[in-house]
């Protein structure tokens, strides 16, 4: 069973691998991170309770926000150690040189 | 609200405590206080007619109208306080959010396409259930077709959100016509 900060570690991997993801978010109103001694992961926060991963989807999207958002759930729940996961979209960041 | 009744709480414990304290000090003479200074015999006759009135049910309609007002308040404040807080994110499905920061970002982007508009505020809540409830505040010229433009922007902020998959339960567009030269974001 690994801890929180490796779990995080490989939730961050998981979501960033994942098609449409631009990057992982930093969260609004506090700072969404997972902490350790000397270190943390920004965007995914786990704890005894949840598994929660901020996300920046890429535009233009490859597919419909919740479907994307549920792609990246299942990639996350799968390593969650059956801890409910939760998905957080905090904003959608535009390619460069494209035209919205 | 919390907030609200936090600071309303902080103030009469406040308050409270100052009395507590000046009681003491009053009551034991202390620092100069005495018990003698105080105007207790006016308090006591300005308390003394509505307690009569009270126990004799011989109440006026400002007594009656005084405690009505202040049993609703409480009411009001019991029931804002017990009131569970909106959530800060909007929920799309279960397990999956979205701040409401990012579809204000895709509302307002939206909005600004339509040339006839000059500027635009977007204001996106939260609610228990899944969906946002959007309100669009858009500035217009004031020869526009207002009902026309209103439908048009209505109909492309619906469009756009439904296909990008952030559910709305409530959409509010609301037209205001402005002089382009007062307009403080942009003018075409």
């Amino acid at each position: 069973m690994a801890d929180n900060l490796q779990l995080a570690r490989i939730v961050s991997q998981e979501a960033l691998e994942t098609e449409g993801v631009h990057s992982l978010g930093t969260g609004r109103y506090a700072e969404a991170a997972t902490y350790g001694p000397g270190e943390k992961v920004t965007g995914v926060v786990v704890d005894r309770y949840e598994v929660r991963v901020h996300i920046v989807v890429r535009y233009p999207l490859v597919e419909p926000i919740p479907a994307l958002a549920e792609r990246v759930r299942e990639r996350v729940a799968s390593r969650a150690e059956g801890r409910p996961t939760t998905v957080v979209v905090e904003d959608l960041e535009v390619e460069r040189g494209v035209d919205i | 609200m919390w907030i609200f009744n936090r600071v309303v709480i902080v103030l009469l414990l406040a308050g409270l405590f100052v009395l507590g304290v000046l009681m003491v000090l009053y009551s034991l003479d202390l620092a100069g206080y005495r018990l003698a200074d105080l105007p207790l015999d006016s308090f006591n006759q300005a308390l003394a007619r509505p307690v009569r009135n009270l126990e004799s049910g011989n109440l006026n309609i400002l007594d009656v109208g005084a405690l009505v007002l202040v049993a609703l308040l409480g009411l009001v404040l019991l029931v804002l306080e017990l009131k569970p807080p909106s959530p800060r994110r909007v929920q799309m499905q279960r397990g999956i959010y979205i701040t409401r920061k990012a579809v204000e970002t895709e509302t307002t982007g939206v909005v600004d396409q339509n040339p006839e508009v000059l500027q635009s505020s977007v204001n996106v809540k939260a609610q228990r259930r899944p969906g946002a409830k959007v309100d669009v505040k858009a500035s217009v010229r004031p020869e526009e077709d207002v009902p026309g433009v209103q439908s048009e922007v209505q109909d492309r902020v619906q469009r756009h959100l439904s296909q990008v998959g952030i559910p709305v339960s409530n959409l509010k567009v609301r037209l205001v016509e402005t002089d382009p030269r007062e307009a403080k974001t942009r003018v075409r």
